[in-house]
């Protein structure tokens, strides 16, 4: 009985780690710029290997070990995003350029409205401006 | 099955730090390599766990946390020297607006 409990918590803390550490790599790999790949790879690097972390703890074999385990989560919690920090403050201080989205067309229906906005609004300011005086 | 569960995470992991491995490699600025070596550390020392829970020996937990200790603190100063480095012409802080 206890080992079903301890395999199904395994089970689950590992697919979960799995689901996890494919998303942070891919997110490693494909995002365009070092900020949000820093944000990829923390992601990755907390909850997957803390995942890990816990579905070890649920197969340790003995007392030792399960201490042994919840300390290194316990110091890895505390240096991973300190490592973090470090790396976004390097970053930061290089004179590394957020990423924005390049600027995309609009739809034709989308830039009738905006016109009709503007136009309604420059009405408005213009009324605003001949009570003035 | 658990022995099996186990293998399968270890090669997973392992997989993982071979894609970190390629990522500190091919990364063009400093900040994508320090980001490919932060995620290696948490990865190796996953396998560590995983690979001591496997075989049954106390031993590799301890390599492990000594691991993660060092490679913190090897971290830190890789990351201070850079900035060392990077700080002796400019002192703004932060992109050009």
């Amino acid at each position: 009985m206890m080992e079903t409990i301890r395999m199904t918590i395994a089970f689950l803390t590992f697919g979960s780690a799995v689901i996890f550490g494919i998303a942070g790599i891919v997110g490693l790999f494909r995002f365009p710029d070092p900020y949000s790949r820093l944000q990829a790879g923390s992601l990755c690097g907390t909850t997957a290997v803390f995942s890990t972390f816990l579905g070890a703890l649920a197969l340790s074999p003995n007392w030792a070990m399960a201490a042994r385990i919840i300390i290194i989560g316990f110091f890895f919690l505390v240096s991973s995003p300190t490592g973090s920090h470090i790396v976004a403050r390097f970053a930061w201080n290089s004179d590394i350029m957020p990423w924005k989205p390049p600027a995309v067309p609009l739809k034709k229906k989308d830039r009738a409205k905006k016109i009709r906005r503007k136009n309604r609004r420059g009405k408005q300011a213009g009324d605003g401006q001949e009570e003035t005086p | 099955m658990r022995h099996l569960l186990l293998d399968f995470m270890q090669w997973f992991l392992l997989g993982c730090a071979v894609l970190c491995v390629l990522r500190m490699t091919t990364g063009k600025t400093a900040a994508d390599k320090l980001t490919g070596l932060n995620v290696l550390s948490g990865v190796v020392l996953a396998f560590l766990v995983l690979r001591g829970v496997r075989q049954g020996r106390a031993l590799y937990l301890d390599v492990a946390l000594v691991y993660d200790i060092f490679g913190f603190l090897g971290f830190l100063a890789i990351a201070h020297f850079l900035e060392d480095k990077i700080s002796e012409g400019n002192d703004r802080g932060g992109p050009p607006a």
